[in-house]
C-alpha cells in the first residue's frame, strides 16, 4: 500500500467530514487525492497535526474528525497521545501514515524502522481503538469501523513512499476560512453584520 | 480553607467575559489558583491539561477552527516550548487565542535558569507580532485580560497578557 493510494481511499470514504493534514507529503498528497474545502492543510508546526485535530474533536463533537499525520511528526509530539488518550473524544480519528521514514526530508529512517511501535504507544496512552494496517483492503475496513464506532481511533498504517505530484494552496488564512465555512462555523469576520 | 486571590478570580472573569469557554494548560503555582476557580465557579469553562506548551497551542488552534475562543496558560519558560506552534500555526493563519503567561524572572525572582527567558518574553512578542499587556494591580486584572482577549479575537492574532511575580506570588513567600 503506497500513501497516495491509502490517502484516495480515505477521502473517498469520508464524505464530508474534515481532514486534518500534517504538513509536507500527507498534506501534499491530501490535495492530489481530492481538495475539498473540508481539509485543513498546515504549512508548518511539525507535530501538531493531532492536537489540532484534537482541538477540534473536543470544540465540534457532532463531527467526526479526521487527521493524517506522520510517523515522524507523531514521535516529534508523542505527548499528544497522552492528552488524546485524557479527554478520549469519541469523535477524533488518527491516521499515522508510517512509512518509517522523513519521507519530506530525504527518507532518513524514523525510530519506527527500529521497532518503535506507535499502535502499541496509542493504547498504552488509553486510545480505545487502534490498528494497524498493511494493505488496502485492511485500511479500508478499519476506516469503515472508525466512521461509525467510537474512538479515539488510532490508525497506524504502514505505506511505502509515493513521491508527491501536487501542494495544496498556500494561502493560510484561505485554507483557514475556506475550512471554517465548510464545517459550518464560518469564520466571524468574514461574514458581516449591523454596523 | 483557601482564600481566592483577587488577580486569580479577575483571571477567570475576564477570560470569560471574552466569551472564552475552553482553557488549554500546562500548569504553574500560581496558575492553580485561577485551576482551581474555574473548576469551582465557572462550570461551563472546561479545561484540558496539555503534556507540552507547544502541544497547548495546536489543541487550541483546532478549538479555534471548531468555533470556539480558547485561552492558553502558561508559565512564561514555556513560551520557548511554543515558539514553533505560534510562529508557524497560529500567526500565519491568523489563528487567535487568549494567552495568560504566569511570569518567571521577572523582580522578585530567585532562580538562575529563570531569568533569561523571563528577560525575553516581551521582547520575543515584540519579534513575533504579538500585542501583549501587563497586569498592574490585582483590581484591573479582568480589565487588562478582557481587553488583550477582545484585541486578541477581534483582530484574529494571540494576543498575551502576563502576570508578573509582583502580582501573583505573595509578599511572603518573596523572601
Amino acid at each position: 500500500m503506497n500513501r497516495i493510494d491509502a490517502t484516495r481511499q480515505l477521502v473517498d470514504a469520508v464524505s464530508a467530514d474534515p481532514i486534518v493534514a500534517s504538513l509536507g507529503h500527507p498534506a501534499y498528497d491530501l490535495f492530489a487525492a481530492g481538495d475539498r474545502p473540508a481539509n485543513f492543510y498546515t504549512w508548518g508546526s511539525m507535530g501538531l497535526a493531532s492536537s489540532i485535530g484534537l482541538g477540534l474533536a473536543l470544540a465540534r463533537p457532532e463531527l467526526r474528525v479526521f487527521v493524517v499525520d506522520g510517523d515522524g511528526s507523531l514521535l516529534m509530539n508523542l505527548g499528544s497521545l497522552a492528552t488524546i488518550g485524557w479527554s478520549r473524544p469519541p469523535n477524533f480519528v488518527l491516521i499515522v501514515w508510517d512509512n518509517e521514514a522523513y519521507g519530506t526530508t530525504g527518507g532518513q529512517d524514523t525510530a519506527t524502522a527500529h521497532g518503535a511501535d506507535l499502535e502499541a504507544a496509542a493504547r498504552a496512552m488509553g486510545a480505545t481503538a487502534t490498528a494497524t494496517v498493511r494493505t488496502g483492503d485492511a485500511f479500508g475496513a478499519a476506516i469503515a469501523r472508525a466512521r461509525l464506532e467510537p474512538g479515539p481511533w488510532v490508525i497506524v498504517a504502514k505505506v511505502s513512499e509515493s513521491a508527491p505530484g501536487a501542494k495544496p494552496p498556500l494561502d493560510c488564512v484561505f485554507i483557514k476560512q475556506r475550512f471554517m465555512a465548510a464545517i459550518g462555523q464560518p469564520e466571524d469576520a468574514t461574514r458581516g453584520g449591523r454596523a | 480553607m483557601t482564600v481566592d486571590p483577587h488577580w486569580a478570580s479577575g483571571v477567570c472573569a475576564g477570560l470569560h467575559a471574552v466569551g472564552s469557554r475552553h482553557v488549554v494548560y500546562v500548569p504553574d503555582n500560581p496558575l492553580s489558583h485561577v485551576l482551581r476557580i474555574l473548576r469551582e465557579r465557572f462550570s461551563d469553562v472546561r479545561t484540558t491539561l496539555a503534556t507540552r506548551e507547544e502541544e497547548a497551542f495546536g489543541i487550541a488552534a483546532g478549538l479555534y477552527l471548531g468555533g470556539a475562543r480558547p485561552t492558553v496558560m502558561l508559565q512564561s519558560s514555556g513560551l520557548g516550548n511554543s515558539l514553533n506552534a505560534l510562529t508557524s500555526l497560529l500567526v500565519p493563519y491568523k489563528i487567535p487565542a487568549l494567552i495568560v503567561i504566569s511570569m518567571r524572572g521577572d523582580a522578585g525572582e530567585w532562580n538562575d535558569a529563570q531569568v533569561p527567558m523571563g528577560r525575553a518574553v516581551r521582547p520575543i512578542c515584540d519579534a513575533i507580532g504579538l500585542p501583549h499587556t501587563t497586569v498592574q494591580t490585582p483590581e484591573s486584572t479582568s480589565e487588562t485580560i478582557r481587553l488583550i482577549g477582545q484585541t486578541a479575537f477581534g483582530t484574529r492574532l494571540p494576543g498575551v497578557c502576563l502576570l508578573p511575580r509582583r502580582l501573583t506570588v505573595p509578599a511572603k513567600a518573596q523572601a
